[in-house]
């Protein structure tokens, strides 16, 4: 079968596209899953770098969560039968075999583009906005909200019943911000803060969404409501803002990190909890999984290209070939 | 009647004890109440060298925080009379005239030195680990805990059933620590975090209450629990830390903010609310608030020094000549 790997650190270009064995029949309390659909993310990038909190020995296979069908099932596996629609971890290779409880069953009917697409963004931005303590009516602002974490925070926020403003940075991808449903659509090409300001009476938002960081973190802390929340995404600007203790305490504000696998690791209830939410989200027309581009397997360095250009809205996918 | 006044910013050596005319018989809505006790605390000193957050115009009178008895009672005014005990706001003067709102009535026999001295120390501790969260069970790292607000913390602490790790500068200070309660007391004079990570089995503390910033608080980010929350409470160092926002995203932690001057503005009725369970616990003594110095109205300059040289554990109280 095809795989696409890691074999050094650096750039999309230095993947490799090659065939190797089959994974074999999967064993007591295995399953064997065909891939069809791939998500990829800003987190592979790094990863292919070398540049992510998390360090895989090499080679490593790109990509984590995908969406398919159960091949065959190994012997102890009660839950799972031939042909049912699962996620599953595998990233780009075609077929997987795994530990039966590390897959998520699909409910009938839904999409696996959108299920492979958005399991991460979404995970993270319902855990984000619970670890803010979002209230319905609350302003939120959603920084980078063409990115996958970006878009699928407004879509949640939504779904949660606050007012979104989203940030992006061009005319084209805030039209897709504002289909998802974002209240008011900002390009911060020239900053934000005077405009969250206007939309507020001059309160600032409630809850902020950064996954950008940098100088994006350090003007957000001057358009913050009192008692407000900001959440420490990610750092997609590429430098981690420093968090000055005197005006968290001036502005009587709260700055909050996290990371969802910490969650799985400290909390796997909740994890399950959300996933599950966020399934009957997804069976139910809720919530909106956006996909700009699918690309097939053999040219997965074409998606993670995408990425690094900042072409992707919402999400790219990685389809067989 | 003798009063102790800020006549230009300084030092407690700048203060002034004068004569000045008693105040005019209480207006509509107005009474008199003749002070008794006042209570000193670290940001008194920073207000007389207009080093604090919120700048008073001068002249004016040193302190806020007191004790006294209802005297007269305007036209108007219902709800209170002669000879009532009150809290209010009047500072290091003999009697003052205020408004009705500004009053709150104190439970009849409880001391009016221990009233003085605890209302912004105990509302600072309890409104911040409300802010914090603090949840029975969880470990409270308090520092600067022989200091007013810090003292506070660990009662407050051990009343909604933390287990408290104290820290402080002597071992002097540690004895009256240790009598308030707190579970362990490190001298951080040789740092605090290898001990903190001991006495928790390698997790660090869930709610780290810092007055101290600084030093205190970079350190505070190195044994801080996943989840945990770092309330910034002031900056007696003299220098607020920056809080690296990937060090609180690693970590899953928050650093909170919080102003109680802010919160009586924004949340007048949860600010009312506490004070009357501070009073109920002050009067059932389930709190205890602990005075380690008196002195007259007209040695309130020495009072001020004795904060200035760290001498004051808890509290420094100002009664009458």
């Amino acid at each position: 079968m095809k795989g696409v790997f890691c074999e050094t650190l650096g750039t999309p270009d230095d993947l490799v596209v090659r065939e190797i064995e089959d994974p074999g029949r999967p064993g007591e309390g295995e399953v064997a899953v065909d891939l069809e659909v791939r998500g990829i993310s800003y987190t592979d990038l790094l990863m292919v770098a070398g540049r992510y909190q998390v360090k895989p020995d090499l080679p490593f296979v790109v990509g984590g969560q995908a969406a398919g069908r159960i091949a065959e099932v190994g012997p102890g596996v009660g839950d799972f039968e031939r042909g049912d629609p699962v996620l599953a971890g595998g990233g780009c290779v075609e077929r997987t075999v795994t530990r039966a409880d590390r897959v998520t069953r699909l409910p009938e009917g839904v999409d696996l583009a959108e299920a492979a697409s958005f399991g991460a963004n979404y995970a993270t931005a319902l855990y984000a906005l619970q670890r803010g303590r979002l209230l319905v009516g609350e302003t939120l602002l959603v920084h980078g909200a063409a990115g996958g974490v970006g878009l699928a925070a407004v879509d949640v926020g939504k779904l949660m019943g606050a007012r979104v403003i989203a940030t992006a940075s061009t005319a084209e991808k805030l039209a897709v911000v504002g289909q998802m449903g974002a209240d008011h659509l900002i390009d911060y090409t020239d900053g934000f803060r005077e405009q969250v300001k206007a939309l507020t009476d001059d309160r600032g938002a409630d809850v902020i969404y950064d996954p950008v960081g940098g100088d994006v973190f350090d003007e957000s802390m001057r358009c913050i409501a009192p008692f407000g929340r900001i959440l420490i995404v990610g750092f997609t600007g590429g430098r981690p803002a420093l968090a000055k203790t005197n005006h968290l305490l001036i502005k009587d504000a709260e700055a909050i990190g996290f990371t969802i696998g910490a969650l799985e690791r400290h909390d796997p209830e909740w994890a399950e909890r959300n996933r599950r939410t966020i399934l009957d989200w997804l069976a139910s027309g809720r919530i909106h999984p956006y996909i700009s581009h699918r690309v097939p397997l053999s040219r997965t360095a074409d998606a993670l290209k995408l990425i690094a250009e900042r072409k992707v809205i919402g999400k790219v996918v990685v389809v067989n070939d | 009647m003798k009063g102790v006044f800020c006549e230009k910013l300084g030092t407690p050596d700048d203060l002034v004890v004068r004569e000045v005319d008693d105040p005019a018989p209480p207006g509509e809505g107005e009474v008199t109440v003749a002070l008794e006790a006042r209570g000193l605390g670290f940001a008194d000193l920073l207000v007389i060298a207009g080093g604090y957050q919120v700048q008073r115009p001068l002249p004016f009178a040193v302190g806020a925080e007191a004790a006294g008895r209802i005297t007269e009672v305007g036209p108007g005014v219902t709800g209170f009379e002669a000879g009532d005990p009150v809290w209010t706001d009047g500072g290091c003067v003999e009697r003052i005239v205020t408004r009705v709102e500004r009053l709150t009535l104190l439970p009849a026999g409880v001391d009016l030195v221990a009233a003085a001295a605890f209302r912004g120390n105990y509302s600072t501790a309890l409104y911040a680990l409300q802010r914090g969260r603090l949840r029975a069970g969880e470990t409270l790292l308090v520092h600067g805990a022989a200091g007013g607000v810090g003292l506070a913390a660990v009662d407050v602490g051990k009343l909604m059933g933390a287990r408290v790790i104290a820290t402080a500068g002597t071992d002097e200070k540690l004895e009256v620590v240790g009598a308030m309660g707190a579970d362990h007391l490190v001298n951080y004079t040789d740092g605090f975090r290898e001990r903190v990570k001991a006495l928790t089995d390698g997790r660090g503390a869930d709610v780290i209450y810092d007055p101290v910033g600084g030093d205190v608080f970079d350190e505070s980010m190195r044994c801080i629990a996943p989840f945990g929350r770092l309330l910034i409470i002031g900056f007696t160092s003299g220098r607020p830390a920056l809080a690296k926002t990937n060090h609180l995203l690693i970590k899953d932690a928050e650093a909170i903010g919080l102003r109680i001057d802010h919160m009586l503005v924004h949340e007048p009725a949860w600010a009312r609310r506490n004070d009357r369970a501070l009073l109920g616990w002050l009067a059932s003594g389930r709190i205890r608030p602990h005075v380690s110095h008196r002195l007259p109205l007209s040695k309130t300059p020495e009072a001020l020094r004795l904060i200035a040289g760290r001498k004051v554990i808890g509290k420094v109280v100002v009664v009458n000549d």
